[in-house]
Parts: C-alpha cells; sequence; structure tokens
C-alpha cells in the first residue's frame, strides 16, 4: 500500500544494530505542506509525518538525495522546535499592538538571540511519531520526490534494497549518540562563566528595557482615554504604577479585614435561639458523622476480607 | 452452589438433631448441663441468633451515639460489630454433625466395659496385648512394683465444656477443637492418689482404656490421637477426628476427650501452690510443709478437677453480663494475633485463661476486695479494662488472690492469679518470660487503643503479630541438651521446661540491659497414634530464643560490672563470666570487674555474647550448634559495616561550608537560610556518601540557600530565574577568593522548561565533599500561582506552569522540611537509617526506584517507626524492613492515605480533612489517572507533594504485590527465608529488557568509581572532578522517557543497574486509524484495507537501540 489518505507511504530501512539485530522499517508519511496559515514556501515543502527520533537535516538530505538526487532540499524545520524565543517577548508583543511599537517588536526578534541561555545538547532529538516540514529547492522537486516514491512501490527490487537506508552516508556528518552524547551534554551543561555572565546581563538589560516600557504604556493608558471615550483606570500615584503585587497584596488584606469582621459578626452567638440552633447543629453534625462511618463501613465491607483477623 | 431449598431442609433437620442431642447430655449432668442446653437451644438456630444480634446491635447503636464513650468511636464499634459477626463460626455449617458425633462417643464411652483393678505391670500388659494400647503415663514411668492397682470404672459424667458450650469460638484455620470432659468416678481413687503422680498414672490408665474401648467397638468412624492438653504432659488426652467418607468437605472440628478428676474429691489445702505433693523418693520422710511447693504439678491436678467449676462460672457471668462472651471473643482474637495460647509453648495464656480472667474480674480484683470491672460494661469496655488489668498488675511480684484469705503464697517468678473458690492459680502455665511479652503487648495495646488521632483497629485486631521475623531483632535456635544435669526439681518439671527456664536465667543476667526481651519457644510435640509410646523430645529440636535488642545499649563493648569493693558482688560476677571478667580501672578513677566484648555490628557483639553464655553455662559443644537468624538483611546493604560514619562526615562538610557560606562579606542580599534537600544529608541514601581528597563525593548533596526578601528581584518568573544565575555565579567567585581549594563551576539544567529553576552552582571542596547549590526565591510561587489561575493565559502553558508549580512547592517547601524532619528521627531512632535503605533498596531492586520517589519511601518507613503499632518502634533494620513491607502489602492506597505524623501532634480532625481531601481526589479522578497515592505528613497535608510524579496506578499495583508476595514467602519460609530472595530482580514480566554494556552497568561503574584499576590514574584527580555528577544511564533514561512518555513505561535498578525494561502501553497497542499526532512511531496494519496504523515496536526498539548506542549490550524482546 503506497497511500493512506492524503499522505504517501516511505518505509525507511533501518540498518541492524548489534543491540538489536533484527531488520526493522521505519514508516515516513508525506503529503506537500498546506498549513492552515500559508506561506510563501508552501508550494515547494513537503509535511513529513512520523519522524525517527533521531532525524537531524543531514538524515532527510541523505533521504532525499538517495530518492530526487543530491542539492534538492534547501532546508528543514521540526515539530516542537524553538523558532520564536518564548514567553517575556510574547507578553509585550500582546500589549503593544499598536502602529509605533511594531518596528520595535520585529527588533526584539534579533536582539534575543544572545539572551537566550546557551545549548546544552549537541543534537536535538524529536518526540516519536512527531512531524517535521521540508523545503525544497522548487515546486517541481516536490512532485517528483512523491513520484520517485510511488515508483519505489511499484519496483520489483528485493524489499530490504529498494529503501532509502536511514543514517546512510551521514555518520560524519552528525554528533554520535551513545554514550558520547552524553557526556558531551555533561560538558555543555557547565558552560564558561564569562559567556554566561554576559548572556544574564543581556538578558536583563533587554528585560528592564521592556519592565520600563510596560509602566510608561501603563503610565500613557492613564491619560488616554480609549475609542469609547473612558479613562482606564490604573493604581498607583503620580510617580508611576504600582507594581501588580503591592496592588494584589492590598487586596487581599482588604479583604481579610472584611471576612474577619463578618466572622466576628456571626460566630458569636448572642441569643438564646442562637445557642440552641448551635447545639442542634452539633448534634446533626453527629448524626451525619454517624450515617458517614456506617457508609464507610459499607463500603469496607465490599472488599472482602477486612474484618477477618488475619491468620 | 446448592439450591436453597435442600440445604435449608439441612439446616432444619440439624436443629433437631442438636436438641436432641443436647437433651442426651442433660441427663448426665446437673444443673450446669441443663444450662448450656438451655443455651444451646436458644442460639443453634444462627438465623435467629443472627437477628436477635441485629437487633441487640441497633440498640446499642442508638444509645452509643450520644454516649459516645463505650466504645473508642462510632467507626471502631461498627468494625468490632462487623468483625465479631464475621469470626464467630457458623457452627452448623462449619462442623456438620458435631453434636451427633458427641452423643455417639458418649454413648460408646458409656458402654465401655469396666475394668477390675489390676497391678501396674498387669494392666500395662494387658492393653498391650488386647489392644496393642501403649498407656501415655507421664514421666518418670510408675514403679511397676506399687503398692497401688489401677481399675476403669464407668464415668460418673459426660459433658462437654470449653468454648463450644459457651459458644465463644472463632474461625481460625486449624480444626476446631470441642472439648468433652469425662469424668471418672471417685470409686477409682483414694484419698491420697494426689501423692507422687498417683493421680495421673490412674488418669492415663483410664484413658488408654477409654482408647481401647473406643478403638475396638468404633475403628473407622473416627481417627484416634494421643495428645498432651496444652503442652502438658501430666494431661494425656484421645483427640477423635471424624472420618467423613460420606461427606467429601473435611470435617472441620475435633473433638477432645479429656479425662477429669471428680469435682471436690481431693482436699483443697493439700493442693495450694505452696504445698508439695511429690514426695522424693529416698529422702527422709520430712514433714511436707520443708519441702519445696510443687505448684505447677498441684495446678495441673487441680485444674482436673475444676472442668466443672469453671464452665458455671463462665456461664454465670455471660448469663449476668451481655458483653461478656463478646468481650471474650474479642480477647480470643487479641490473644491469637500475638501468638498466645493456652499451651505451655505458646506462653499459656489462651482463651480460657483470657475468659476466666475476665469472669473472676468482674468479681474481684479491684482495690479492696471491689470488682476491677464495672457491672453494665460494653464488651469493648471489658476488653480494654481486661487489658489494662494485665498491663498495670504485675502478677508476678506481687501475686493477686480472690476470696483466698486464708492463703498466703511464696515468693517465685511465675505470676499468680489465685482463684480461691475454686483453689487454683489460673496462670500456672505462664513462664516469666511469657508473663513478661503479655505485659508487653497489653500496655501496647492500651496505649494503641487511648489514640484518639487514629484508627487502631486494625492493629489491634486484624494484624498479625506473631510473626517473630517481624517481631523480634534476633533469633536463636538452641540445641537442647540431650542429658541435663542432674538438678533435683520437687515440681513437676519436664526436661524441656527445666532447660528453658535455666536458659532464660542465664540469658537474662548476662544480657542485661542490651535486649528488652527474651522469649523462649519449646518444639511442640505432635500427636501420636494410641498404639505408639509417648514421643520424646528428638535430638535435632531446638529452641527458639528470641531477642528484642535495646538500640541503645547492644552494640556497648564494654560492660561494667561491680566495683573491687563490693567483695559479694565481685564474686559473683566472676562466677557467672569465668576467665572474660577482669578488674579494669576506669577514666573515672573506679576499679570495676568489667568486660569487654571486640568490635563489630550490633548483631556480632550479640553473637558473641551468647556463644560465651553457652559456653559457659552449659555444654561447650551446644554453642558450636547454634544458629542465629537476623543479620541476613542488613548485610545485604552496600557496606555494611564499613561506611556508617560516612553520613556524619557528609553532614559536618556541610555544616562547615554553611559557616563558609555564611561569613561571606559581600553577598548582594542578607542571607536568610541554607537548607539541605538531598537524601545524603539525611541519612537515607542507599549508597553511603564516601569521598576524599581523591574520589570526590560522586553525586553533589542538594542545598538550598535563600535570602532575606527584596524588593530588587524582578516581578517575572523568567527573569527570576536568570538573575539567580548572577547570583550563583557571584556566591561562586565569593567563595573561591575565601579559600582557593574550593572548585566551582556553574550548570544548566531545565533546558526546555523557561518556568523552572535553570541554574545550580556546584561546589567540590578539596577534601572531596560536593555540593550542588540552588536558590530559593519565594516570589515564584506567587507568579507561577497568578500564570496558573491566569484564564487569558492557554492551555498549555497554564500547564506548564502548574508543573513548574509543583516542582517548585517539592524542592523548594516541601523538600527542606522533610529533610529536617527525617534526619531528625534518624538520629532520634538509629535503626530508621538503615531500615530506610534497606527498603529502598527493596524498591530499586525490583525496579520501581523512577516511579517512586525516595522521599515517598522514607515516609513509609517513618510511618512504621513512628506509628509502630501494633508492635514497638523497630530495634533492627530486619524488623522495620519486614514490617514496611507488611504494611505495603497490607496498605489499600485505593482509600486510605498514607499519614505520618512527624511531631505527634496532628489532631483528630487534621486526619479526617485528610482523608475527605483524598475521597475528593478520588471523586473526581475516579481511574486514578493522576494521582494514586496519597501521602500526607505535617508537613504537607495535600498529600501530593512526593507522588505527583508517579507511582502511576500499574506500577502502585506492581508494589502491592511484589510486597505480598514477599509476605507470603515469610509466612510460609519463616525463619529459613533467605533474605536474599526477597531481592532477586526479575525480569519477565516485562515486554521487553535493554541490556546495558557492562562499562555502563550499576555494578561496575560502582567498582570502578571506588576502586582505580591504575595507580597513576590517581594522580589525575582533574578528570575526576570532571566527572562529578556523570550519570550516563539515568540521562539515557531521561530522554527515553521523554520521548516516549505515553508509550513506554520503563524500569530501572540504579543499584543493579545492567537493565533497563520497559512496557509497552496497553491502550497504543490496537491499530487505530491515520492521524497526524499520534503519540508514538507508527506503521501501517498489515491485512486490513482501511487505511489504519498501528504501533511500530520494531522502529521503535530500534531507535532505543540507536540513541544507546555504545551503552546497549542488546535488547531482549518478550513479547
Amino acid at each position: 500500500m503506497s497511500k493512506i489518505g492524503d499522505y504517501t507511504v516511505l518505509p525507511l530501512t533501518l540498518p541492524p544494530t548489534t543491540a538489536y539485530p533484527k531488520p526493522a522499517r521505519h514508516t515516513l508519511y508525506l503529503r506537500p505542506h498546506a498549513p492552515k496559515i500559508p506561506s510563501e514556501s508552501d508550494a515547494r515543502s513537503l509535511f513529513v509525518v512520523n519522524v525517527p527520533v533521531d532525524s537531524t537535516p543531514a538524515h532527510f538530505r541523505a533521504v532525499f538525495t538517495k530518492l530526487i538526487g543530491a542539492g534538492r532540499l534547501e532546508s528543514m524545520t521540526f515539530e516542537h522546535e524553538k523558532v520564536q524565543p518564548s514567553a517575556p517577548s510574547q507578553a509585550v508583543e500582546v500589549v503593544s499592538t499598536k502602529g509605533k511599537k511594531r518596528k520595535r517588536a520585529a527588533n526584539e526578534g534579533s536582539a534575543q538571540a544572545d539572551t537566550e541561555l546557551p545549548q546544552l545538547w549537541d543534537r536535538e532529538l524529536r518526540k516519536s511519531g512527531s512531524s517535521a516540514v521540508v523545503v525544497l529547492v522548487d515546486q517541481k522537486s516536490v512532485e517528483s520526490a512523491l513520484k520517485a516514491v510511488r515508483k519505489l512501490h511499484k519496483s520489483s527490487a528485493a524489499e530490504e534494497e529498494k529503501w532509502p537506508v536511514w543514517g546512510e552516508g551521514v555518520e560524519d556528518k552528525v554528533p554520535a549518540l551513545g554514550s558520547r552524547r552524553y557526556l558531551t551534554h555533561h560538558k555543555m551543561r557547565y558552560p564558561d562563566p564569562a559567556t554566561l555572565q554576559a548572556n544574564v546581563d543581556a538578558f536583563m538589560t533587554e528585560w528592564n528595557r521592556k519592565e520600563e516600557e510596560k509602566a510608561r504604556l501603563a503610565k500613557r493608558q492613564r491619560n488616554v482615554p480609549d475609542e469609547d471615550g473612558f479613562v482606564t483606570v490604573t493604581r498607583g500615584g503620580r510617580t508611576g504604577p504600582a507594581r501588580m503585587e503591592e496592588a494584589e497584596a492590598k487586596r487581599l488584606e482588604m479583604e481579610e479585614k472584611e471576612r474577619k469582621k463578618k466572622q466576628e459578626l456571626t460566630e458569636k452567638p448572642f441569643y438564646r435561639f442562637q445557642l440552641r440552633e448551635i447545639r442542634k447543629q452539633e448534634q446533626a453534625q453527629l448524626i451525619q458523622q454517624f450515617e458517614e462511618d456506617k457508609k464507610r463501613l459499607m463500603g469496607m465491607k465490599e472488599k472482602r476480607g477486612k474484618f477477618i483477623p488475619e491468620r | 452452589m446448592a439450591p436453597i431449598s435442600p440445604k435449608r431442609r439441612k439446616l432444619h433437620h440439624n436443629n433437631d438433631e442438636a436438641d436432641s442431642a443436647s437433651e442426651g447430655f442433660e441427663s448426665g449432668g446437673d444443673d450446669v448441663g441443663s444450662q448450656s442446653s438451655a443455651d444451646e437451644r436458644t442460639t443453634t438456630a444462627p438465623l435467629k441468633q443472627m437477628q436477635a444480634r441485629a437487633k441487640h446491635v441497633k440498640d446499642i447503636d442508638e444509645s452509643a451515639l450520644y454516649s459516645g464513650g463505650l466504645y473508642k468511636s462510632n467507626m471502631f464499634k461498627l468494625q468490632i460489630d462487623e468483625m465479631l459477626a464475621q469470626v464467630q463460626p457458623n457452627y452448623e455449617k462449619r462442623m456438620p454433625g458435631v453434636n451427633e458425633a458427641l452423643h455417639r462417643l458418649k454413648s460408646l464411652i458409656e458402654a465401655i466395659e469396666d475394668r477390675e483393678m489390676l497391678p501396674i505391670s498387669d494392666a500395662i500388659k494387658m492393653l498391650h496385648k488386647a489392644h496393642k494400647i501403649v498407656v501415655p503415663f507421664p514421666d518418670p514411668k510408675p514403679d511397676k512394683n506399687a503398692a497401688y492397682k489401677l481399675a476403669y470404672a464407668k464415668p460418673s459424667k459426660i459433658n462437654v465444656v470449653g468454648s463450644y458450650a459457651i459458644k465463644t469460638m472463632i474461625k481460625s484455620d486449624s480444626a476446631l477443637s470441642v472439648d468433652m470432659v469425662v469424668v471418672m468416678p471417685p470409686s477409682i481413687f483414694q484419698e491420697k492418689d494426689f501423692l507422687n503422680y498417683r493421680y495421673f498414672y490412674k488418669r492415663a490408665y483410664y484413658l488408654a482404656c477409654i482408647a481401647a474401648g473406643l478403638q475396638s467397638t468404633a475403628p473407622d468412624e473416627f481417627t484416634w490421637t494421643f495428645e498432651y492438653l496444652n503442652g502438658n504432659s501430666l494431661h494425656p488426652i484421645l483427640v477423635a477426628k471424624l472420618n467423613s467418607k460420606k461427606t467429601k468437605s473435611e470435617s472441620h472440628f475435633e473433638i477432645h476427650i479429656i479425662p477429669a478428676a471428680p469435682e471436690s474429691f481431693f482436699a483443697d489445702s493439700k493442693l495450694r501452690p505452696t504445698k508439695n505433693s511429690i514426695r522424693p523418693k529416698n529422702g527422709p520422710e520430712n514433714q511436707p510443709t520443708t519441702l519445696p511447693p510443687s505448684p505447677f504439678y498441684n495446678a495441673s491436678l487441680k485444674s482436673d478437677c475444676n472442668f466443672e467449676p469453671y464452665l458455671k462460672l463462665l456461664h454465670s457471668a455471660s448469663k449476668q453480663e451481655s458483653g461478656f462472651k463478646d468481650a471474650c471473643i474479642l480477647g480470643r482474637i487479641w490473644l491469637r494475633q500475638r501468638g498466645f495460647g493456652s499451651s505451655i509453648s505458646n506462653g499459656g495464656f489462651g482463651h480460657f485463661e483470657w475468659a476466666a480472667l475476665t469472669a473472676l474480674l468482674l468479681k474481684g480484683g479491684g482495690p479492696k476486695g471491689h470488682a476491677f470491672l464495672s457491672p453494665g460494661y460494653s464488651s469493648y469496655q471489658m476488653f480494654k479494662a481486661v487489658l489494662q488489668f494485665v498491663s498495670t498488675t504485675d502478677l508476678a511480684n506481687k501475686p493477686q488472690l480472690y476470696e483466698a484469705a486464708d492463703f498466703v503464697p511464696t515468693k517465685s517468678d511465675t505470676p499468680m492469679f489465685f482463684d480461691g473458690p475454686r483453689g487454683q492459680n489460673i496462670l500456672f502455665k505462664m513462664t516469666p518470660w511469657s508473663y513478661e511479652l503479655l505485659r508487653e503487648e497489653a500496655k501496647i495495646t492500651v496505649e494503641m487503643l487511648n489514640d484518639s488521632t487514629f484508627d487502631q483497629f486494625d492493629s489491634t485486631f486484624i494484624v498479625r503479630t506473631a510473626q517473630h521475623l517481624q517481631k523480634f531483632d534476633c533469633l536463636v535456635r538452641v540445641p537442647i541438651p540431650t542429658t541435663s544435669p542432674e538438678t533435683f526439681s520437687c515440681d513437676h518439671k519436664p526436661h524441656l521446661a527445666s532447660f528453658s527456664g535455666r536458659l532464660f536465667e542465664v540469658l537474662r543476667e548476662g544480657l542485661t540491659d542490651r535486649v528488652s526481651f527474651i522469649d523462649i519457644r519449646g518444639p511442640d510435640l505432635p500427636p501420636w497414634s494410641p498404639k505408639s509410646p509417648c514421643p520424646e523430645i528428638g535430638e535435632q529440636s531446638s529452641l527458639l530464643v528470641a531477642v528484642l535488642f535495646n538500640p541503645a545499649n547492644i552494640d556497648r563493648l564494654v560492660d561494667h560490672g561491680p566495683s573491687a569493693e563490693e567483695k559479694k558482688k565481685a564474686a559473683k560476677f566472676q562466677k557467672f563470666w569465668g576467665e572474660k571478667a577482669e578488674l579494669r580501672r576506669f577514666k573515672d578513677g573506679s576499679i570495676r570487674e568489667s568486660l569487654v566484648w571486640s568490635p563489630g555490628s550490633s548483631y556480632a557483639i550479640f553473637q558473641d555474647i551468647f556463644t560465651y553464655l553457652i559456653k559457659r553455662h552449659f555444654e561447650p559443644e551446644m554453642s558450636k550448634s547454634l544458629t542465629f537468624v537476623g543479620e541476613g538483611f542488613e548485610k545485604l546493604l552496600p557496606g555494611y559495616g564499613q561506611g556508617a560514619k560516612a553520613f556524619d562526615a557528609l553532614k559536618q562538610a556541610f555544616n562547615s561550608f554553611e559557616r563558609q557560606i555564611r561569613d561571606l562579606d559581600g553577598l548582594p542580599l542578607q542571607l536568610r537560610q541554607l537548607s539541605a534537600i538531598d537524601p545524603q544529608l539525611r541519612y537515607s541514601s542507599i549508597d553511603y556518601p564516601l569521598f576524599n581528597p581523591r574520589q570526590p563525593l560522586e553525586k553533589p548533596a542538594d542545598v538550598l540557600i535563600q535570602f532575606e526578601g527584596s524588593g530588587r528581584w524582578p516581578d517575572d518568573i523568567i527573569a527570576i530565574q536568570r538573575t539567580k544565575i548572577a547570583f550563583l555565579l557571584k556566591i561562586g567567585s565569593l567563595l573561591r577568593e575565601v579559600d582557593d581549594s574550593i572548585t566551582t563551576k556553574l550548570g544548566l539544567e531545565n533546558e526546555d522548561q523557561p518556568l523552572k529553576n535553570c541554574a545550580f552552582l556546584d561546589i567540590v571542596y578539596e577534601s572531596g565533599a560536593s555540593f550542588r547549590l540552588r536558590i530559593h526565591n519565594d516570589r515564584e510561587q506567587t507568579l507561577l500561582e497568578r500564570q496558573v489561575k491566569d484564564k487569558l493565559l492557554d492551555q498549555r502553558t497554564r500547564e506548564d506552569a502548574a508543573s513548574a508549580l509543583s516542582t517548585y512547592k517539592r524542592t523548594f517547601l516541601q523538600l527542606p522540611l522533610h529533610t529536617q524532619s527525617i534526619a531528625t528521627h534518624c538520629t532520634r531512632f538509629p535503626l530508621l537509617s538503615s531500615t530506610i535503605r534497606l527498603v529502598k533498596m527493596w524498591f530499586d531492586c525490583h525496579m520501581l526506584s523512577r516511579h517512586i520517589s525516595e522521599e515517598l519511601i522514607e515516609l513509609l518507613v517513618a510511618r512504621i517507626f513512628l506509628q509502630p503499632h501494633p508492635w514497638r518502634a523497630p530495634s533492627s533494620a530486619m524488623c522495620g524492613f519486614l514490617r514496611t513491607l507488611l504494611f505495603i502489602a497490607r496498605w489499600d492506597w485505593r482509600s486510605t492515605p498514607l499519614i505520618v505524623d512527624f511531631t505527634g501532634t496532628l489532631t483528630s480532625n487534621e486526619v479526617t480533612s485528610i482523608n475527605t481531601r483524598l475521597e475528593a481526589w478520588r471523586k473526581i479522578d475516579p481511574g486514578m489517572n493522576r494521582t494514586v497515592i496519597f501521602a500526607a505528613s505535617n508537613h504537607d497535608t495535600t498529600g501530593t507533594a512526593f507522588t505527583d510524579k508517579g507511582p502511576s496506578k500499574v506500577v502502585a499495583a506492581r508494589m502491592t504485590a511484589l510486597a505480598r508476595s514477599a509476605c507470603k514467602l515469610l509466612k510460609d519460609q519463616g525463619m529459613d527465608l533467605n533474605p536474599k530472595s526477597l531481592f532477586v530482580t526479575s525480569t519477565t514480566d516485562y515486554d521487553f529488557v535493554i541490556h546495558l554494556a557492562p562499562k555502563f552497568a550499576g555494578e561496575s561503574v560502582r567498582k570502578s568509581s571506588t576502586k582505580h584499576k591504575f595507580k597513576n590514574l590517581e594522580v589525575q584527580s582533574d578528570v575526576n572532578l570532571e566527572l562529578v555528577g556523570y550519570q550516563p544511564v539515568q540521562l539515557y533514561l531521561n530522554e527515553l522517557e521523554k520521548l516516549y512518555t505515553s508509550t513506554i513505561v520503563f524500569f530501572h535498578s540504579a543499584v543493579a543497574g545492567s537493565t533497563i525494561a520497559g512496557l509497552w502501553n496497553p491502550q497504543t497497542l490496537a491499530s487505530r486509524s491515520f492521524k497526524v499526532n499520534l503519540p508514538y512511531a507508527s506503521k501501517l496494519t498489515m491485512g486490513t484495507d482501511k487505511g489504519e496504523v498501528e504501533l511500530d515496536k520494531d522502529a521503535i526498539l530500534a531507535e532505543i537501540a540507536r540513541l544507546g548506542g555504545d551503552m546497549v549490550l542488546r535488547i531482549e524482546v518478550h513479547r
């Protein structure tokens, strides 16, 4: 079977290892790339599902070389791969969608390159069953690649030989796995202190800048009415908005006070009927407890042997 | 299942039978007989009985609801009721035909012909010739030329007594026994027969005649054996077991035919415990008063006269007090769970003694002769009060007399509760050691029942505590010497009894306060056929000495004896210890007799002393054939007996590290606290934290540092994490400035989880001690909590935040408290540390250590020490370990939380709220996909701090199954259990096994790290520093787990370490329609055209092999 749904099936031959000598195959599912948010390179991209965990661009380059000849693969992106750096910057972007800021937001991307922490691994792994996007040089290559696969399905060559072999010809191009990988990782975990320091400094400067900006924005919001003519009320004095945490702490404090007051009012019984009611409640609670115990006991009874002394 | 109607008919039939049978007994009996039959009539119909019970229970329920005090708590009472309903055998169902059998036996015995008076030798010969029956005479055997004659005459009465008659039996594994007393007619006795065994010879002959008669008239109906009643060799009895050929089901009862003496035939005053009844043969005819008393002999004889009086006593008690019967059953269960029984080898305190004691305490025993138990006590109150009586009254030193004003007891070391009207010490079968143990057990149970926080029902009645290896610290098999030195004793003391008595004396004096309890158990004689002579204690048999250590004193090397000036005491000391005693001058200037033992483990020292004592006081040969059991478990620990000081060394290194940090000038913020969070710093890592200048500590010990709060921290979680890097770098450089022998390295972690802590500082001292420092900032919690609650963020970010929050809470809030608690208790209980390590090793050997956190294991073991009921806190690793296993095996984690009360301050309200929380969890998540085990302590009432990441349901179930099978093995093999067999790793249950290359497998890594192959490598210590904390297999496993989260569960043992086992998630095994985001590698399903895919096991295993590279030797696929 060469197709499943829209996907073309491409089995790969896995070379036997001493640890697992059984001949095995890994199945890739290929499809022309058609993402929800289209981009310019879509037409010459292939969407690949179920990539092996140890995939690298080099691996795929070798596979496509086997299929449609060398030099056709332009780039590739794996699922979960970090394209855009993470959270804090996004938070800012949400706030600053106004026209003026867009330029700066674009700048942020490049500024962040050195604020990222150093890599700890010499080679990323992919989650089992995950996908990737392979960008080829032109649209024709996409078609010819899929065609080549179909042709292979029809060819009468021996099963072992006709499929591309995984990892063939990439041995020297990618960092080794096994204990070497972990040893390298162990070394990379401890980066040079000077780089780290520089990295942290860069990050903090960047972060401070953003904080300031946020503050400025909040300050401005206090004075500028929005489209409907309302002015957003923010906490803080003339000097600047209060830190979120302070505001929250204050609020909690107030709530606590309020609660205490209420409690004092309700908890201390004053009238006789209140006392009586409380006593009644206690009795009801006792009965309820008893009923609950009974129920629990029934539950325990269901699991047999609970009440039979062990022998 | 049989259809209902015939069953009902049978029941009815039996009812009639029972009634007629009891009528039959009435004819022989007096008022007791009729009483018992009346009682039988009311209780034989089980249905009626149950109804009556239910009604009764309901009444009490209603009244107990508000009175509260009658029972411990509602739940406790309900459980007791439930248990009482379940333990009582259904007399009809379990013992079909018992009344017919009794009836038949009665008529058979009544039909036996009288035998005329015969001289002893003729009587023996005749019985042997005609029936091949050997008369079970007690030792010493009767003189053949004695002047008196033996005879048989029809019994004057035949009666059913014991717990069958008053219906206080409980279900048990062994056959239920019904006691049938055959009262011998006074005509065959003479007044003086109580002297010199004459009564017992006649009794034995009488029994042999009954056996002969029954065997000749009904040889096939029953199986006949002789047995000693309660192991008392003066009391042989005949046991009849129904040969039920008709019904397939084995009959669950046996009938004990007990010859009894005619009531009040022998004078009461002659058989008091202070009187002598065994006159020396050759000695001059002294006045009997000057001879030492023979209390055991007298009481044995007296008890033969007292069957009926006691039946009367118990009957009237059960008539007067509604709770009496249930109290007896409770007592009976309690005793059985603790291994006590009426038999001498079981301590001589069984349900009969319990019932008699309760009945007597209802009448007296209190202050000024008032009743100790008030009328109107509920069964539970009665039960508890009797325990209280046992635990608080020292009957050995202060004999209790009931209605015996004229009797003055003499001093002896056996306990005495003298029942005046019946003239018998009801505790006469007890030994000093069994009495001590009984009191201790009672004391523990009273403490348990007073515990208002936890429900102790299970430990009071359900848990069986009699298992020796769980109860005691060391067991010794002592061979019984074949010949005893001729010590003349006036009392009837078989060889075994006198030997164990002497052994106890010697051990008690020799072991002093090293041990808290000594128990000695002799072998039980098996029943024997009437045609063979009474069995003797064989050559091979041995005594079992069980010892409970006193952990504070057991490994003391020097014993201080009396000072040299106290001549008398010193001489005694020297006599006891022989050449071992030496005179020494001690630091405080005193000159004392003393003993010096060679250093070693506590077991080695104990063994030394024990062997020496045996050699000195018994035959030297014996000391060679002693078998000691108990050390085997502790010996399994890595580095046993070597590195005990390693924990303290690391602790000291930590203290100096802390001082150094505190003294640092120039820290940007004020230091608040430095807290240890590593198992190595709380005495609980499996391996000792060994380090030296050439070989730094392999796994740096985790430490947290917290600064005083400051507003200068950024108000953003990621920024906080980054700031920590700068702080750590600063600390590192400051430390190096202070002390240039320190190496510091900053490492990164959690690279793909930006919300979590991202950096740590490794600090390696010249001494080899290494620490891993992380910064604790309490702001993180609020920030993360805010993110979790923030509805604007997408699901994934919130989940990440939740995961980071739980990690934060565990590492920065819970672990410091936990570490401190465990470390404190490790110093409080010397055995806690090794027990934790042993249990951790057990989990590890069964490859569960990746799923069950170390902290959870520590909590489990801590519970065994802090809430040790029904025992005391373990005083050996063996006890602690086996009790932990028992706890796990019994633990129903589905419905009960593990609650550890570190400070003993939990209130019952808190416990209830923890229980409620668990119930709530189960309601939210009945499939137990998230929280499986709920382990709370006073630091963490949420109960999930250490169980959030596992174990999963599969692993938890496996844990229980493994513990259960271990407990079963223990039960089956008992003392012969090989400790190693509990630690064998089995990989057969897994789907596939990854064998690691020997270079990376646990054991060899261990060896290579402790011993260098080449001398010259030792010099290059730089290499070692680089590799501090390098664990390739762990890294590999972490990656595997991350890659195949939902597909494979991995198991690995860090200690044995040569394999990684895996289980496929069964949910992923089925083939399914293709979709893009399957969480596992898939392949097309062959044979169907539906376009389905399935898990591609081969591809995944090949991936695993590629990823492991040189670390993987081979992958073995089981399924």
